[in-house]
């Protein structure tokens, strides 16, 4: 049992310390150091939610298959021969081999290289290589085919799992998340797709501080000070009177949230900026053109200029920049975690703009860019400071407000930090829940 | 000595040299190695064809034309740089120098390396090999193409690239 305390002045749990006559939201430093609140995570939240397992560009074609991670449990992810996509855990159903070696490629079946067990790609055993020792009704109900998750589900193209089999639906789960997934897929009237290259690197830091620096518009211009210096040059030839930043901060409903950003530093679909040359514009007005044709004007140009960082509760980020950005987060202890990152273009972009996208994506977010690194910097320095310390508290308030409703309101500044509380909002109340659902 | 013995000493002199600005962080000094049209690219871990893909249509983690190589030096050298300030402690070893192609023009060389680098008391390994275009000038060597392809699935746990290999 966790005790909270709720007054009007404030509220007070283990977690979470809100002080609304001072303005003050705090976040207990023992939510990023402490392994027996990693295993309580683990158990209320990373395994009871919807996570990002990957893009349907990744299994286009029957019998596609990629190993991927989700959390703790590896998994493969596939479509089947009748065309349907799975994610099964990658274990033989016999004594337990990881029996998928390979990180991606085309498989009709997959078999398990200790006895030779052979599953076909809807996960169903055909073979076990022995020609006695079992009965014939001994699989006649598939308690040994391939386990799928309990729950896998699409939005958008993107495909979510979720270790729950009670979970709620996936369009419920993801809110007002949702119609922003639903509008990367608007990018490209015939689909989006992965580009070949992850970008994969381990950070040793607590998992939630990527989640909370990913749609952190605070430490921009100071931490990416560098950065910004680097894109002047890049954005030569656009006033400077246009390069004020406008954005605006979102949550989204359980715990997701945004921000959204109007920033003239180039977008493949659809901002030219003058350095990337003629032909880039050329492609980039017809880009556009079509984008309006197919959603109307008003759509078209959200689309088209609006950068949006975006944490779907609890570890699955998107960044709409440079490029679309997809971000999973395999937290691997309380203070290391593995960051897996893509890019994602439209399936008919033109060697131009694919190639303006991918130098945009490894500039600022990769971990050889000109901004990933530091952060990485900055979240190993937070971990450190939390960990050679005995401060508790982590401070929150950036435009605080008191009636704030953290789960669904919008700030007017995209670099206050509503959204990190309505992580946290959504967060501590799972966590401070009396019991779990059974 | 024979003459492909000289032009491998020769190489390696160079490689050696190259390798010795890296460590001593002369990044300004480095760049002077580089041809005006030079590139400098890392490409994806994890990816087994990784030595034939182009940065035009895959992600590579650094993929830079001679102008944000130029940028990057500048960033490195700036405490802003907050990743590699201070700056780590880096050592550069390049073995198994071989020379594919002499073109007279150009030299076409794969190197393997081990990079270490040490900050905050850890210490990463990054291991693989660089393909390098040599143009042969008066003056001696400049190089049009350093690509390093990495021996990693992934920066796990050496977590990013934030100096050069």
């Amino acid at each position: 049992m966790v005790a909270v305390i709720q007054t009007p002045r404030s509220y007070r749990s283990r977690y979470l310390w809100l002080d609304r006559e001072r303005g003050r939201f705090l976040v207990h430093r023992s939510a990023y150091t402490s392994p027996e609140i990693f295993e309580e995570e683990r158990r209320r939240i990373l395994h009871r939610s919807w996570i990002v397992l990957g893009h349907e560009s990744e299994v286009r074609e029957k019998g596609d298959f990629v190993v991927r991670q989700v959390v703790d449990r590896e998994l493969i992810f596939n479509r089947d021969a009748d065309g349907r996509v799975n994610a099964f855990f990658n274990t033989c159903r016999h004594r337990g081999a990881a029996i998928c070696r390979e990180p991606r490629g085309n498989r009709k079946s997959f078999v398990c290289p200790y006895h030779g067990w052979a599953y076909r790609s809807s996960g169903q055993l055909f073979n076990q290589h022995a020609t006695y020792g079992y009965g014939e009704r001994f699989n006649e109900d598939g308690f040994y085919d391939l386990q799928p998750v309990p729950r896998i589900a699409a939005r958008a193209g993107f495909y979510f799992v979720n270790f729950d089999a009670a979970a709620v639906a996936l369009d419920d789960y993801l809110a007002d998340a949702g119609p922003m997934l639903d509008a990367i897929a608007e990018q490209s009237g015939v689909g989006m797709e992965v580009v070949r290259g992850c970008h994969e690197y381990e950070i040793k830091a607590n998992y939630k501080l990527i989640c909370e620096n990913s749609y952190d518009g605070y430490h921009l211009d100071l931490t990416h000070s560098s950065f910004v210096d680097y894109m002047r040059t890049m954005v030569k030839g656009i006033p400077v009177s246009e390069m004020n930043i406008r954005g605006i901060a979102k949550s989204l409903g359980n715990g997701h949230a945004c921000f959204e950003l109007e920033i003239p530093t180039g977008r493949p679909v659809a901002q030219w900026l003058p350095v990337w040359g003629e032909q880039a514009r050329v492609e980039i007005e017809a880009k556009r053109l079509e984008l309006e044709r197919r959603l109307g004007a008003a759509k078209a140009g959200r689309i088209a200029v609006t950068n949006r960082n975006m944490v779907i509760f609890p570890n699955s980020i998107i960044n709409d920049q440079q490029t679309v950005l997809l971000r999973t987060v395999t937290p691997t202890a309380h203070n290391r975690m593995i960051i897996r990152a893509w890019s994602l273009g439209p399936v008919d972009e033109g060697p131009v703009l694919r190639r303006i996208r991918n130098e945009g994506a490894l500039s600022f977010l990769g971990p050889g860019g000109f901004a990933t690194p530091d952060d990485v910097e900055m979240l190993e320095l937070c971990q450190k400071g939390f960990e050679s310390s005995d401060v508790e508290w982590n401070d929150i308030s950036k435009g605080y407000r008191p009636d704030e409703n953290t789960l669904r309101d919008t700030d007017e500044h995209f670099d206050n930090e509503l959204q990190m509380r309505a992580y946290w909002y959504r967060w501590n109340e799972i966590m401070s829940a009396p019991e779990l659902r059974a | 000595m024979s003459a492909a013995l000289l032009l491998r000493l020769t190489v390696e002199d160079f490689l050696y040299r190259e390798a010795a600005l890296l460590d001593a962080w002369k990044l300004k000094e480095w760049l002077g190695l580089f041809a005006p049209d030079a590139r400098y690219e890392v490409a994806p871990t994890g990816d087994a064809e990784a030595g034939t893909l182009s940065s035009a249509e895959s992600l590579f983690l650094i993929a830079d034309d001679r102008e944000r190589l130029e940028q990057r030096v500048i960033r490195l050298l700036k405490p802003q740089a907050h990743a590699e300030y201070p700056h780590s402690r880096v050592r550069h070893i390049y073995s198994n120098v071989r020379i594919l192609a002499d073109t007279g023009a150009q030299l076409e060389v794969n190197a393997n390396f081990v990079t270490f680098r040490t900050k905050r008391g850890v210490t990463a390994t990054y291991m693989g090999w660089h393909r390098y275009l040599l143009n042969r000038q008066d003056q001696g060597l400049l190089i049009a193409l350093k690509r390093t392809i990495l021996d990693l699935d992934g920066l796990v746990p050496q977590g990013k690239v934030s100096m050069l290999l």
